[in-house]
């Protein structure tokens, strides 16, 4: 066994490394776009009249909507419906940043719904306008709080990014799975391949927990969730 | 883009085929099934050894929980279908097959336990120790009181979670189409490369899960809702 | 002369947890029928002695017999202790009851299956007989009329009440009190010590740990002041609530009675 894996996993080391750049890559991006369509969703829900029935459709939907059929949803109907996105790696990042979006849009409402009420009126007692006192006290407030959770998501986009490969992504999996298909010895490659997963996912989670713990701490929200 | 629009919201060649794409959909149920009764058994074992006085017996299920709360259920589904075959083949030294259905509960089920034994392990972890002794003091026996006065409070109290894994559980079986189980989505593709228009079929196929699961969410949340005023939850 | 018989002997009752030494030597005996009061500051070890004697504490060392059976060990054929089986570590548990400062109810179970839980499942009653003996204690208690309650919706005096009627369900030889009263409010804690004054009356054995100096003194035989892990007061109530020897106790007494 160890000396298949001389034979098949070291010589074709470059090419696992390389997909598991790619899964980086996707991962990055649809996270940070998550994030960013996560906090207009929460904020149209929590604070915009009227279309706010609108925000809450688009965060169940993406909640609710299975991130394998979300991903061959955007990859086969985006295209033809609104013209994007035009690579299948567009596809895969706008399909996992739909998804976290709609988990994290939740998380932040929950963490400002959870913010006492004393913390506005601190701000506004001394003049700061509502945007600043989002920006300022409640969203940082809302961060650390929820760092968990949102570090749990970011595992999550991780573990669903496996999935892009079936849209043609280059990523980890799909490299893995061409491997196997060549030489048909499925044990070293895919065994060396879940455990590349599974130590970049245990690290993130234990470096952020270190991280949130440092911050949680130090600001004394240590124990609030 | 509004004809296409159209066209997308134009569900109909989805209901032609409603016979075939509703048997495939039962596959994902059974499947569901299967995988979350796997799951329950596994969790509970796993959460109470993970609770357990002997620390090897800790440290191993904690390791199982860790090992397959970090795996991607893609990867582990994968790795049941490909590798564990070919292990159990040169361990036996016969030739051994998994069905896909096999494959796909079993690695469902696995990657759930770990998980659910949180929740399980979290569930007992959450009522009182003094509940624990006003049943010594009565002359409980250990295991009596797991069954009478633990087990029913754990249970109440993981409910709401246990069920939302259970969600996810179901959702994870959209992609067991990718071992070759024939549920709804493997049946999309199928009709898509037989009529070339992937719009209405994949849009349905959205559509139908999203609705599932939506009603489930509500349940869920009306059912914890009615226990958490009934003081259980 | 059955009633001057020792139905609790303590004998040298050693605890540490870890460094900390919290019982320090402790011997005493109790009559059947009689009450005994311990008293003593918070952190003196009052709960760790109470919690010894059912064996919810496994005692460092030393020996507490209940009816001349020793609880928690066992003396083998030639004469060495082994540590007694669960089973049997149970049933003698099952002999003392035991009333807890936070109730400790079962909050998924009603106010009678709480009361008939134990009946049931450790002393295997039929159902239906240990219906009615949890109601007669829960009369007793004057709380028929809530049997069909959850807990959660009793006031604490209520739970408490409870919780006496639980113990006393399993008819046991001793009761043990800890401090019962100290997590009700004041106007919540004579509802409570009025079920214990009439339990005391039909001469239940209890061990009552408390800070109702008043009611201790009222319905004690006799109170033990601990200080330190060790008995440092030991009487008649009337001299050691009145005239205690120990300077420790008068100061512990002025503190509690102003
Ligand atoms: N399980 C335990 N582990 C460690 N220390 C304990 C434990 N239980 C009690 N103690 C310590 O033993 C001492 C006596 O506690 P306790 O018997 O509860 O006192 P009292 O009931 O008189 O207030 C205290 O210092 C307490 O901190
Ligand atoms: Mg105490």
């Amino acid at each position: 066994m160890l000396d298949n894996f001389n034979h098949l996993v070291l010589p074709n080391i470059n090419l696992l490394l390389r997909g598991l750049s790619v899964t980086a890559y996707v991962c990055f991006f649809a996270f940070l776009l998550a994030i960013a369509l996560g906090s207009v969703a929460c904020l149209v829900r929590l604070y915009v009249p009227f279309i706010r029935v609108v925000a809450i459709g688009y965060i169940e939907f993406c909640r609710a909507t299975p991130i394998f059929v979300q991903l061959l949803w955007v990859n086969y109907v985006w295209p033809e419906l609104f013209g994007f996105p035009k690579t299948v790696v567009g596809a895969g990042i706008i399909a996992l940043a739909l998804q976290s979006s709609g988990y994290l849009a939740e998380t932040f409402r929950s963490g400002i719904e959870g913010l006492s009420k004393g913390q506005r009126d601190a701000g506004l007692a001394v003049g700061m306008t509502n945007l600043q006192i989002m920006r300022r006290i409640v969203m940082p407030q809302v961060v650390l709080v929820m760092a968990p959770s949102i570090v749990n998501q970011m595992t999550v986009v991780i573990k669903s990014s496996t999935l892009v490969s079936v849209i043609a992504i280059p990523d980890l999996m799909y490299e893995a799975l061409k491997l196997v298909n060549t030489w048909f010895e499925p044990i070293e490659i895919l065994t060396s391949t879940a455990l590349m997963y599974i130590v970049a996912i245990f690290l993130i989670s234990i470096l952020a927990k270190r991280v949130s713990d440092h911050f949680r701490s130090k600001f004394g929200l240590a124990g609030l969730v | 883009m509004l004809g296409s629009l159209r066209e997308s919201l134009d569900l109909t060649l989805f209901w032609e085929y409603r016979a075939i794409l509703l048997r495939g959909l039962l596959e994902n149920v059974y499947i569901f099934l299967g995988g979350a009764m796997l799951a329950m058994i596994l969790a509970f074992a796993i959460g109470v050894a993970r609770l357990s006085r002997r620390w090897t017996v800790r440290v191993l299920s904690t390791g199982y929980a860790e090992l397959f709360r970090n795996t991607p259920e893609y990867v582990l589904l994968i790795w049941v279908y490909y590798v564990l075959p070919v292990i159990f083949s040169r361990l036996l030294a016969t030739r051994f097959n998994f069905s896909p259905y096999a494959a796909a509960i079993l690695a469902l089920g696995a990657s759930y336990s770990g998980f659910m034994s949180e929740t399980v392990r979290a569930g007992i972890l959450s009522v009182p120790r003094e509940h624990t002794e006003a049943a010594m003091s009565l002359g409980m026996s250990k295991w009596m009181i797991m069954r009478r006065i633990i087990a029913p409070q754990a249970i109440r109290r993981m409910l709401p979670e246990a069920l939302n894994q259970f969600v996810s559980l179901f959702k994870a079986t959209t992609f067991v189409s990718l071992i070759a189980v024939e549920d709804l989505m493997y049946k999309v593709s199928m009709i898509t490369v037989h009529e070339m228009r992937p719009l209405p079929l994949y849009t349905g196929a959205a559509l139908v899960y999203c609705a599932i699961i939506v009603a489930a969410a509500q349940l869920i949340q009306h059912l914890s809702d009615r226990w958490r005023r009934r003081g259980w939850a | 002369m059955k009633r001057m018989a020792a139905i609790v002997r303590v004998v040298e009752l050693r605890k540490s947890f870890g460094p900390l030494e919290v019982l320090r030597g402790i011997t005493f005996d109790v009559r059947e029928g009689s009450v005994l009061t311990i008293i003593g500051a918070s952190g003196s070890g009052k709960s760790t002695l109470l919690r010894c004697l059912n064996y919810l504490e496994q005692p460092t060392s030393g020996e507490v017999y209940l009816d001349g059976k020793p609880i928690g060990f066992r003396i083998e054929a030639d004469g060495r202790r082994a540590p007694d089986t669960a089973a049997n570590i149970s049933r003698m548990r099952a002999e003392l009851g035991m009333v807890f400062q936070q109730f400790n109810l079962w909050p998924h179970m009603t106010v009678l299956e709480n009361v008939i839980e134990a009946p049931i499942r450790v002393k295997r009653l039929a159902r239906k007989e240990a219906v009615d003996l949890g109601r007669r204690f829960l009369s007793k208690v004057n709380l028929l009329d809530k049997e069909n309650e959850y807990p959660a919706r009793l006031s604490g005096g209520q739970q408490q009440r409870v919780a006496i009627a639980r113990a006393l369900a399993m008819q046991p030889k001793v009761m043990l009190f800890d401090e019962a009263t100290s997590a009700l409010d004041p106007e919540l804690t004579g509802e409570v010590l009025e079920v214990m004054r009439a339990l005391a009356k039909e001469g239940t054995t209890m061990l009552v740990v408390t800070h109702e100096m008043g009611f201790a003194r009222e319905v004690s035989d006799r109170a033990i002041f601990l200080h330190n892990g060790q008995i440092e007061e030991d009487g008649p109530p009337a001299r050691v609530f009145s005239a205690p020897t120990s300077e420790r106790c008068r100061q512990f007494l002025s503190k509690v009675l102003h």
